[in-house]
C-alpha cells in the first residue's frame, strides 16, 4: 500500500480495485512512463492519485474526452480512464457513447457502486428501481442504465463486467481490457459500504457467476450484459477479434514547415459557415 | 474611384459562388477589394446578400454609400430591399437580365452554374477590366469562355466600363478572417484542434480538417463543446499546442473547462467568434456581445488573456502569438472575433510573421513536480512519457506534485502562485495601435473587427478638417495604465457592436477611464464607414451623441 493518506472509507470496494490495477499495470509489457490515467470527480475518480503513473484528474464526467485528446495527441501512450458510475454514465453519459464510437485504443473503467458516494447517498444511473436513496425517499423511479449492454450496442468491441470481491477475476479482465486494441469497457461491480446497504459484498457473492467465454454473437452478448437479478454474469461479454482500431498519427515534435504555411497563404476561401 | 456592388437572392441561388469567383479574379487581376456577406440561418430560400467593394486604394470596410450596382437573382426581394439604396445612374441587374444569363448558361454552356461566372464577368466589365488580362487570369478555358460571355452581356446592355476602377493592388494574398486565424494558429505551432460545428466558427475547423491531410496536425469533431475543449486540454497535457473555436452558445458549454485550464494550468487557445445572443439569437449575423462573458467565464479566480484582432495581419499575428502566451504562462488565452470579420475577405496588407513558433519539450527526472512554487508563478512544464518524470495534474486544489490537498495554507500559496502570473502577463501586453492625428482632442476607441472601419472613418473626418485619431485595442484584457496614457484629457468615443458598451465599462473598471460617448450598433449588422462618420460628426458637431 502506498505511503499516503487515502480518502476512501474503510472497506470500500475501491481498495481491491486499486490493488489489482497496480498489479495488472505493473505486469504489462508496457513501460510505466507510457501509462496515462484520466479520471473525473467522485471517490473512484481519486484512483490515479494512488497509482504511480502520470494522470489528468479532470472534471466530473469528463475523463473520456481528456482520454481522447491524449490518445489522439500521443498514440504511443496507453490511456486508461477510470471513474465512478455517476461520472462515466451520468454526467459523462454523452461522452461514454461517443468515446466508444471513436474506435480509439482507450480503456474505460467504471467503478460501479450504484450510488453517489461523495455527495452522500443519492441515486446513480445504475441504481436499481425502487431503491430508497437520499433524494428518492419513496424509491428510485428510473430504469437502471445498463452500461455494458449500451456499450456493445453503440459499437464497443470489448465489454466486460467484473466484481471487486473477486480480485483474480478483476486481474484477468483488466489485463485483457488494457491489452485489447480498441475501446474496452469494464463495469466493475463494487459495494459502497457507506451508502448502499443493499448491493453488499454478500449480496453480490450470492448472485455473480463467471462466464466461460465471450459470446461470438453481438446480440447474445447484449442480452447477457443486460441480465440482472438473482443471477448476475461477470466476465467478458464481447470481444471482437476482427476489430479494426483507429490509429492516430504521430504528431509530437513533428512541426509544420514554413514552406507549407507559405503555400497555404494562397488557398481559396472556404464556403462554410 | 470606389465601386460597390450588392448581389442578392435566396440562399442557394449562387451569390456566394459569384462572390468567391469574383474575389478570386479581383485578387489575380490586382484590384484592391473588400467582400463581406449578410446571410440567413437557412440552406435554401430567404434573403441573403453579398457585398463587394472595389477601389483604386486599399479598402477594408463597407463604404456605406449607395450601391453602384445591384444584382438581383431573385424575383423582387432584392430589388424591394436594396433598390432604394441604388445610386442615381447605378446599374440594376434584375430578373429579366438574370434570366437571359441563365438561359445562355443552360443552353449554350449546358451548365446553369456557369451563370455565376458570367455574372463575375459582367462585374469585371463594368469595372473596365482589360478582357485580355481577364482571360489570362482565368483558371481554365471554360472559365475564360464564361467571363467572355459576361463581357459580351455587359457590352450589349451598355454597362461595360460604366464605373471604371484601375487595378492598383499588385500581387497580394487575400484571406477571410477565419482563414487568418487558422493560419496564425499553424504559425503558432498549433497541432490539435477539436470542435463542434457552430456558425461563425465552423470554417476554422474546416480549414484544420483540410490541412490535416498533409500537415502534422489533427482535427477532431467532438460530440459537444464540452468534449471539444476537454479533448484540447487532454492533447495539450499530452504535449501538443491545442485550440478550440466556437461561438457564444458553444462557449457557454466550455466554461467549466476554462476553469479546469485555469486550475490545472494547462495551456489552451479558445477562439470565440461572436454572433448576436442571447441564446440562439441571430445565428449568422454579427455582434461584439461576448466580451463580458469571455472575461468572466469559468468559476474561480485565475489569470487569462483576451486578444481581439481587427485586420488580417493582426489576426494572423495575434492568433500565432496566443499559443506562445498560453504556453509561456500556462493559461487559457482567448481570441475574440465575430461573424463580420470571420466572413469578410480582404487583402493581407504589409506582411504577416512567417516564422513558426514551437513548444519546448524539457526533460525532467523522477521527483518532477508539475506545480512547483516559483517567483513568477510559472512551474516547469513537461509532458507524460518523455522520461520517468510523472506528470500529475489535478482539478482539485493540489500540492506541488499534483495531489489533492485541503491544506488551507497551501491553498492560499497556490492561489497566489497562479494569480501572480498576471504581473508578468501585464508587462508583456500588446500595446494598442494609434491611427490619425495623435494630437487631436477626439479619440475613437475600437477593439476587434471595428478597427479598419474606424480607421477609414478617421481618414474621412480628417479630410473634412475634423481633427481625430483612433486607438485600436488588439488586446482587451488585461488592460494596463500605459495603454491609455494621456487619454483622460481627450474626448473619448467608444465604438462597439453591442448594446451596452462592454469595452467602455471595462476601461472604467480596470483603468478608471471614463468614455464620453458611446457609438453602438446591435441589430446584427456591422458598421459601414459612412454611417460611422455620420454618427461621429453629430457628436463632434453638437458635443453629444445623437
Amino acid at each position: 500500500m502506498l505511503n499516503q493518506d487515502i480518502a476512501w472509507c474503510p472497506g470500500c470496494g475501491d481498495f481491491p480495485i486499486r490493488a489489482t490495477l497496480e498489479k495488472v499495470i505493473g505486469g504489462l509489457p508496457i513501460p510505466g512512463r507510457n501509462i496515462v490515467l484520466t479520471s473525473g470527480i467522485g471517490q473512484a475518480a481519486k484512483m490515479p492519485h494512488y497509482l504511480p503513473y502520470s494522470y489528468f484528474n479532470g472534471l466530473h464526467g469528463r475523463s473520456l474526452p481528456l482520454a481522447v485528446g491524449i490518445k489522439l495527441a500521443r498514440p504511443e501512450l496507453t490511456v486508461i480512464a477510470v471513474s465512478g458510475d455517476g461520472c462515466q454514465y451520468g454526467e459523462g453519459g454523452n461522452h461514454f457513447i461517443h468515446t466508444i464510437r471513436r474506435r480509439l485504443d482507450i480503456t474505460i473503467l467504471a467503478c460501479d457502486n450504484k450510488v453517489y458516494g461523495l455527495t452522500k447517498g443519492q441515486s446513480s444511473p445504475t441504481t436499481d428501481l425502487g431503491m430508497k436513496n437520499a433524494l428518492d425517499p419513496e424509491g428510485n423511479e428510473n430504469t437502471p442504465f445498463s452500461p455494458t449492454a449500451v456499450a456493445i450496442a453503440v459499437g464497443a468491441p470489448f465489454a466486460a463486467r467484473t466484481f471487486a470481491g473477486d480480485p483474480q477475476h478483476m486481474e484477468q479482465v483488466f489485463r485483457e481490457a488494457i491489452l485489447f486494441k480498441g475501446p474496452a469497457v469494464v463495469d466493475i461491480l463494487q459495494p459502497c459500504v457507506s451508502f448502499n446497504k443493499v448491493n453488499t459484498y454478500q449480496w453480490y457473492r450470492e448472485r455473480v457467476f463467471r462466464l466461460e467465454e465471450p459470446f461470438n454473437d453481438r446480440y447474445e452478448a447484449i442480452r447477457a450484459a443486460d441480465s440482472w437479478g438473482d443471477r448476475i454474469p461477470i466476465g467478458i461479454f464481447y470481444r471482437d477479434a476482427q476489430f479494426v482500431c483507429r490509429e492516430g498519427k504521430e504528431l509530437l515534435r513533428k512541426a509544420v514547415t514554413e514552406e507549407a504555411v507559405a503555400r497555404l497563404l494562397n488557398t481559396k476561401c472556404i464556403m462554410m459557415r | 474611384m470606389d465601386f460597390s456592388v450588392l448581389i442578392g437572392g435566396e440562399a442557394g441561388q449562387g451569390m456566394f459562388s459569384v462572390e468567391l469567383e469574383l474575389s478570386d479574379l479581383l485578387s489575380r487581376l490586382g484590384y484592391h477589394f473588400f467582400a463581406t456577406k449578410n446571410y440567413m440561418s437557412r440552406i435554401r430560400g430567404g434573403h441573403n446578400f453579398h457585398m463587394v467593394r472595389v477601389a483604386d486604394r486599399p479598402v477594408h470596410a463597407l463604404s456605406g454609400r449607395p450601391w453602384d450596382m445591384v444584382i438581383a437573382l431573385d424575383d423582387g426581394e432584392t430589388q424591394r430591399r436594396h433598390g432604394a439604396s441604388l445610386r442615381e445612374g447605378g446599374i440594376l441587374l434584375g430578373n429579366d437580365k438574370v434570366e437571359a444569363i441563365e438561359k445562355e448558361a443552360r443552353e449554350t454552356l449546358q451548365d446553369v452554374t456557369a451563370s455565376n461566372t458570367i455574372l463575375a464577368g459582367i462585374i469585371l466589365a463594368v469595372l473596365g477590366a482589360d478582357p485580355q488580362k481577364t482571360k489570362t487570369a482565368s483558371s481554365d478555358a471554360p472559365t475564360a469562355e464564361r467571363l467572355e460571355k459576361g463581357q459580351a452581356f455587359a457590352q450589349r446592355w451598355g454597362m461595360a466600363g460604366k464605373f471604371p476602377v484601375p487595378a492598383r493592388a499588385g500581387s497580394h494574398c487575400k484571406l477571410d478572417g477565419n482563414q487568418a486565424f487558422a493560419l496564425g494558429a499553424l504559425l503558432g505551432g498549433c497541432q490539435f484542434m477539436a470542435g463542434y460545428p457552430m456558425t461563425p466558427a465552423t470554417s476554422i475547423m474546416h480549414y484544420f480538417s483540410t490541412v490535416a491531410a498533409e500537415l502534422p496536425v489533427h482535427f477532431e469533431q467532438a460530440e459537444d463543446e464540452i468534449a471539444a475543449i476537454n479533448m484540447a486540454l487532454g492533447a495539450s497535457y499530452a504535449g501538443l499546442r491545442s485550440m478550440v473555436a466556437t461561438a457564444g452558445g458553444g462557449f457557454a458549454l466550455m466554461t467549466e473547462a476554462v476553469s479546469l485550464a485555469g486550475m490545472t494550468e494547462t495551456p489552451v487557445v479558445i477562439i470565440v467568434a461572436q454572433r448576436p445572443g442571447p441564446a440562439t439569437g441571430l445565428p449568422t449575423r454579427t455582434e461584439q456581445g461576448e466580451l463580458n462573458f469571455v472575461l468572466h467565464a469559468g468559476h474561480g479566480e485565475f489569470p487569462r488573456v483576451i486578444f481581439a484582432p481587427g485586420s488580417i495581419e493582426e489576426a494572423i499575428a495575434l492568433s500565432r502569438l496566443s499559443f506562445d502566451v498560453a504556453d509561456r504562462w500556462q493559461i487559457p488565452v482567448f481570441v475574440l472575433t465575430d461573424q463580420y470579420f470571420a466572413d469578410s475577405v480582404q487583402f493581407l496588407e504589409g506582411s504577416a510573421p512567417t516564422t513558426l513558433l514551437q513548444r519546448d519539450y524539457p526533460i525532467f527526472e523522477t521527483g518532477y513536480k508539475r506545480y512547483t512554487l516559483t517567483s513568477d508563478g510559472v512551474s516547469p512544464l513537461t509532458f507524460p512519457g518523455l522520461s520517468e518524470a510523472r506528470v500529475e495534474v489535478d482539478s482539485d486544489e493540489h500540492t506541488e506534485d499534483g495531489k489533492i490537498t485541503e491544506d488551507t495554507a497551501l491553498r492560499a500559496r497556490m492561489v497566489d502562485k497562479r494569480l501572480r502570473k498576471m504581473d508578468g502577463i501585464a508587462a508583456e501586453a500588446v500595446t494598442p495601435t494609434c491611427f490619425g492625428d495623435g494630437e487631436a482632442g477626439t479619440v475613437l476607441i475600437s477593439w476587434g473587427s471595428n478597427r479598419l472601419i474606424v480607421q477609414e472613418a478617421v481618414e474621412i473626418l480628417q479630410a473634412e478638417g475634423v481633427p481625430a485619431c483612433a486607438l485600436h485595442f488588439g488586446q482587451v484584457y488585461p488592460l494596463t495604465p500605459k495603454m491609455t496614457e494621456g487619454l483622460s484629457r481627450k474626448r473619448l468615443i467608444c465604438i462597439e457592436n453591442n448594446a451596452t458598451g462592454q469595452f467602455a465599462q471595462l476601461l472604467k473598471r480596470e483603468l478608471g477611464l471614463k468614455v464620453d460617448h458611446l457609438v453602438l450598433k446591435y441589430n446584427g449588422e456591422c458598421f459601414t464607414v459612412a454611417e460611422l462618420v455620420e454618427r461621429i460628426r453629430k457628436i463632434v458637431g453638437r458635443g453629444e451623441e445623437a
